[in-house]
C-alpha cells in the first residue's frame, strides 16, 4: 500500500504542501485548514527544526472512531454525515495530524491516490511511495 | 596542446555532470574553438554566459596557451 | 482583483489604535503590491521633508496579490518607509513567512504610523490586535528575542524584530526575521527603532482565494516545474548565493580591500566549497522553490548563510581570508539587526583611513576579532561604534576620505565593483534608495551573459532602464529575485491567473516604469536631482590593478553620459527631474 513518506534533509519549508492541500480541498489557499502540517524553523536560532505532520496511514484514527465514520482503504474517508466530532481521532492521531473543525474530522484522503501536495513539492522531500 | 575545460553552473550537463576534462586542441585554438570541439556551441545555447582563462574573464575569441584553464559559465542572475 | 484580501490594517502607535480599512485598488491596478504600491502609499500620504525618525514617518508591510498562494518564489515581504539613512524612499524585501501570515490574517498591508511612548510590539492574531509590552525585549538581539518570542507563542507566529542597531536608530539597522533574513537596507530597523516598536508578531488562520483554482493550480505547478525548478534558478539551492562569489572574482568585480582595486587570488579560501561543507540544512521562505538558504555552523559560528555580499564585505573587501569569521561576523551582524553590506562598506572604509594615517579608527584590514567587537559596538552605539554607526558618507564629511567612501546618497555600495562593470556605476547612482545592486543588477549583461560590452558607456542607460524596470515589476508581485528566469510573459500570465483579470505584458512592463517613476518623483519632492546621483570619486580617478578590469577606471564624462542617457529614456529632464505631465500619470 502506497503512503506519504517525508525525507526532512530535502525540505526547505515553503509550506506548499499546505497551500496546495487547501487549495485542492477548500477551494482557497487555507493552510490552517490543510490535512498536512509540515513546517522548518529555527529552534533559538541554533538548531533547524522539523514539524512533520502528514498521513502515514497507520489506521489508528480508523480502528478508534466510536461511529465508524471512517473507513480505509487506501486512503482514508470521513463520512461527514456519520462523524459526530468527537474527537477521539484527532486525540489517538501519532502524526497530530487530524484535525476537528466546526464539529466535523478532516482527515488526509491521499487525493484518492494522486497527492497534490507531492506533486507541488519542490524537493521532492515528500514522496508517495 | 593539452588545456583542461571546467564546467560551471547549467553547462555541467554538457559534460554528463562532470566538472572537468583535459582535452587536446590544435595550437593557437581559441576558446570558442576548444569549446566546440568539446560539444558546446555557446553560439546555440541560450543560457550560455561568458568564459574565463586562469581565472580571468575573456572574450570568447581569446587565444588559448598550452596547459591553460578553461572555465565556461551559464548564465546567472541575481543579486 | 482576486487575490488581494481589500483590506489594510491601519495602526497607529501614538493612539494605539488599529483598525482594518479597504485597501486602495484604484493603486493596486496601477502599483499591483509590495514596492510599487508601498511606495505609492508612501507617496501619497507622507509630507515631504519630515524627519524619517519621527513619529511622523511610516513604516508600511505590504504584500501582493500573490502571496500566500502556490505561486512559487513568492513569499517576499515588501517594507517601506523614509530611509534615515539617505532620506529617500526606502523599500526592502525580506524573506521568512511574515508575509504569508499577513495575508492570511486577513490584510494586504500593515501601515504602522506615529510611535509608542516605550517600548513594546505588535500582536496581530487574524482580526485581533494588541500591543504588548517589550521592555523584557528591549536591549536584546534579535536572536534571543525571536527565542523568547517563539516560547511564548510558537511557529505559527512570524516574527518582525529589530536589534539593538534598530533600538539605537542606526542607519544602517535592518529589520530581521527567522533569525536569519532581513529588511537590510536603508535603516528600515531605525525607523522601527524610533517608533519604540521592538517586533511585529503576526499569525493568520485565514487564506487567499483566486478564480478557477483548480485550474489556476494546475497550471501555477505548471510554470514551477517548466521554468522554476531548471538549473539556471537552482543553483540556489545547490549553492546559494555563494555561487556569485567564483562568477564575481573570475568576472573581475569581486571588491578587494574597500574597492580600492579587484579580486583576490585566495579566493578559494573561503569559496562555495569551504562553506557548503560545513552545511547543517538547507531553508527557503514561504511558497519558495528553491531553498537558497544555508544552514552552517564552522566552529561556534553558527548562521544560515552567509550570502554573497557579506562573503565579499567581510571577506576580501574587508582584507579577510577566515570563512569561520566571515560566518561568526555575518551571525553578530544578524542577531544585532545591522545591515552586513553597510557595516562591511563602513569597516573597510575605517580600515583604510587608518591604515593611510588619515584618521586612526583603530583596525586595520583583516584584524576580524576587532572586526567582530566593532560590529557590536556599531549596534550598540558604544565606543567608537557610536561613530562608526553614522555610516560612511557622514563620516568621510567628518573625517575626509570622501573618496573612497563608497555610497551614493548614504547607502554604501554593494558588494560588485563598477569599474568592472561600467553600467554598475549608473545603477548604483540612479537606485531609488540610495547605491543598490537590486534595482539594476548590471552584471548580469555586461559580465555574466557578456551581453554588452562593459567598459563602455554604450547604450548603459537603455540596458539599466530595462533591468530596473523588470525587477521593478517582480518585485510588485513579491517574487523573489533567485527565480532568475522569469519573464515578463510569465508574470503577466501569474497576475491573470490569480486577480482574474487580464494583465498583457505591456501594461505590466508599464508597471514597472510607473514604480521607478513614482520612487523618483518622492526623491525629487525631498529635494534629490541630477547632482546626488554620484559616484565616489575612487571610480573615476584609480585605475584597477588586478583582474580582467585591470586599467579600467570610469572617466567621468562617461558617467555623465550614462546618467543623461538614462534620464532621456526615462523621459525626465538633464537635471534628472520628472516634468510635471509625468508626474499627474503617477
Amino acid at each position: 500500500m502506497k503512503r506519504l513518506r517525508f525525507s526532512k534533509k530535502k525540505c526547505i519549508g515553503c509550506q506548499l504542501c499546505g497551500q496546495i492541500c487547501s487549495a485542492t480541498h477548500e477551494g482557497a489557499f487555507v493552510p490552517s485548514k490543510a490535512r498536512v502540517y509540515i513546517e522548518t524553523y529555527y529552534d533559538k536560532g541554533g538548531v533547524l527544526k522539523y514539524q512533520d505532520s502528514y498521513c502515514t496511514l497507520c489506521g489508528i484514527c480508523f480502528k478508534n472512531c466510536p461511529t465508524g465514520a471512517i473507513s480505509m482503504d487506501g486512503k482514508i474517508l470521513v463520512d461527514h454525515e456519520v462523524c459526530i466530532g468527537c474527537g477521539t481521532c484527532a486525540e489517538k492521531c501519532p502524526k497530530k495530524v487530524v484535525r476537528l473543525r466546526d464539529g466535523k474530522s478532516y482527515i488526509c484522503d491521499t487525493c484518492d491516490g494522486d497527492p497534490m501536495c507531492v506533486k507541488v513539492c519542490p524537493q521532492n522531500a515528500l514522496t508517495f511511495e | 596542446m593539452k588545456i583542461k575545460i571546467l564546467l560551471r553552473g547549467a553547462l555541467t550537463k554538457y559534460f554528463n555532470g562532470e566538472k572537468e576534462r583535459i582535452v587536446e586542441v590544435p595550437d593557437g585554438c581559441t576558446a570558442e574553438e576548444a569549446l566546440k570541439l568539446s560539444g558546446i556551441d555557446w553560439t546555440k545555447i541560450d543560457n550560455f554566459g561568458f568564459v574565463a582563462v586562469n581565472g580571468m574573464r575573456v572574450m570568447i575569441t581569446e587565444k588559448l596557451k598550452d596547459g591553460d584553464e578553461l572555465k565556461a559559465y551559464s548564465k546567472i542572475s541575481g543579486g | 482583483m482576486y487575490g488581494y484580501q481589500n483590506k489594510v490594517l491601519r495602526v497607529d502607535l501614538s493612539k494605539k489604535t488599529a483598525a482594518a480599512e479597504p485597501l486602495r485598488m484604484d493603486w493596486a491596478e496601477k502599483y499591483i503590491g509590495s514596492k510599487g504600491l508601498a511606495i505609492k502609499y508612501l507617496y501619497e500620504e507622507l509630507k515631504p521633508g519630515i524627519d524619517p525618525l519621527s513619529p511622523e514617518n511610516k513604516l508600511i508591510l505590504m504584500t501582493g496579490p500573490m502571496t500566500g498562494t502556490t505561486v512559487p518564489c513568492s513569499g517576499k515581504l515588501g517594507v517601506a518607509g523614509k530611509s534615515p539613512a539617505t532620506g529617500t524612499i526606502c523599500d526592502c524585501s525580506i524573506g521568512g513567512h511574515a508575509a504569508l501570515r499577513i495575508k492570511y490574517a486577513g490584510y494586504d498591508a500593515v501601515i504602522i504610523e506615529g510611535a509608542l511612548d516605550k517600548p513594546g510590539y505588535l500582536l496581530i492574531e487574524d482580526d485581533k490586535i494588541s500591543f504588548e509590552d517589550a521592555s523584557e525585549l528591549w536591549g536584546k538581539g534579535c536572536h534571543e528575542t525571536e527565542a523568547i518570542l517563539a516560547d511564548k507563542y510558537g511557529h505559527e507566529y512570524s516574527v518582525l524584530t529589530i536589534g539593538p542597531a534598530g533600538e539605537n536608530l542606526c542607519g544602517m539597522a535592518c529589520i530581521t526575521s527567522d533569525y536569519y533574513r532581513q529588511a537590510g537596507r536603508g535603516g528600515m530597523g531605525a525607523v522601527m527603532g524610533s517608533k519604540n516598536l521592538k517586533a511585529v508578531v503576526v499569525k493568520g488562520t485565514g487564506g487567499v482565494k483566486i478564480p478557477n483554482v483548480e485550474e489556476a493550480v494546475k497550471r501555477i505547478l505548471e510554470i514551477q516545474n517548466e521554468d522554476v525548478l531548471q538549473e539556471d534558478n537552482t543553483f540556489v539551492f545547490d549553492w546559494g548565493t555563494t555561487a556569485f562569489l567564483e562568477a564575481c572574482q573570475d568576472g573581475g568585480i569581486l571588491p578587494y580591500k574597500n574597492f580600492s582595486d579587484t579580486t583576490d587570488p585566495n579566493w578559494t579560501e573561503y569559496n562555495g566549497e569551504v562553506f557548503m561543507e560545513k552545511l547543517e540544512g538547507k531553508r527557503g521562505c514561504g511558497s519558495c522553490g528553491l531553498g537558497c538558504g544555508n544552514f552552517l555552523k564552522i566552529g561556534d559560528a553558527i548562521c544560515e548563510g552567509p550570502e554573497y555580499e557579506t562573503i565579499a564585505a567581510y571577506g576580501p573587501n574587508a582584507g579577510n581570508r577566515d570563512p569561520e569569521a566571515i560566518l561568526k561576523a555575518n551571525q553578530v551582524a544578524d542577531d544585532m539587526g545591522l545591515d552586513t553590506i553597510s557595516s562591511g562598506d563602513v569597516l573597510a572604509w575605517a580600515m583604510e583611513m587608518t591604515e593611510k594615517g588619515i584618521h586612526d579608527f583603530g583596525i586595520r584590514f583583516g584584524e576580524m576579532d576587532t572586526y567582530i567587537k566593532y560590529l557590536e559596538m556599531i549596534a550598540k552605539g558604544e565606543g567608537i561604534g557610536k561613530e562608526l554607526a553614522m555610516g560612511v558618507k557622514k563620516l568621510a564629511g567628518k573625517y575626509g576620505g570622501k573618496d573612497f567612501a563608497m555610497e551614493v546618497k548614504g547607502l554604501e555600495y554593494p558588494q560588485y565593483e563598477p569599474r568592472g562593470s561600467w553600467g554598475m556605476s549608473l545603477a548604483y547612482a540612479v537606485s531609488d534608495r540610495g547605491a543598490c545592486h537590486m534595482r539594476a543588477y548590471a552584471p548580469n549583461e555586461e559580465v555574466f551573459a557578456a551581453s554588452i560590452p562593459p567598459y563602455t558607456p554604450e547604450g548603459k542607460g537603455e540596458m539599466v532602464y530595462k533591468l530596473a524596470q523588470h525587477n521593478a515589476v517582480k518585485f510588485c508581485l513579491c517574487i523573489c529575485d533567485f527565480w532568475g528566469t522569469i519573464s515578463m510573459e510569465t508574470m503577466a500570465e501569474l497576475m491573470s491567473l490569480v486577480t482574474g483579470k487580464e494583465w498583457t505584458v505591456e501594461e505590466i512592463a508599464d508597471v514597472g516604469t510607473r514604480v521607478i517613476n513614482i520612487a523618483r518623483a518622492f526623491n525629487q519632492r525631498e529635494g534629490f536631482t541630477a547632482k546626488d546621483d554620484t559616484a565616489p570619486k575612487r571610480i573615476f580617478k584609480e585605475a584597477l590593478k588586478n583582474g580582467p578590469a585591470a586599467g579600467q577606471k570610469i572617466p567621468e564624462e562617461a558617467f555623465e553620459d550614462m546618467k543623461q542617457q538614462y534620464y532621456k529614456v526615462l523621459g525626465w529632464d538633464e537635471n534628472g527631474l520628472l516634468p510635471d505631465s509625468l508626474i499627474a500619470t503617477l
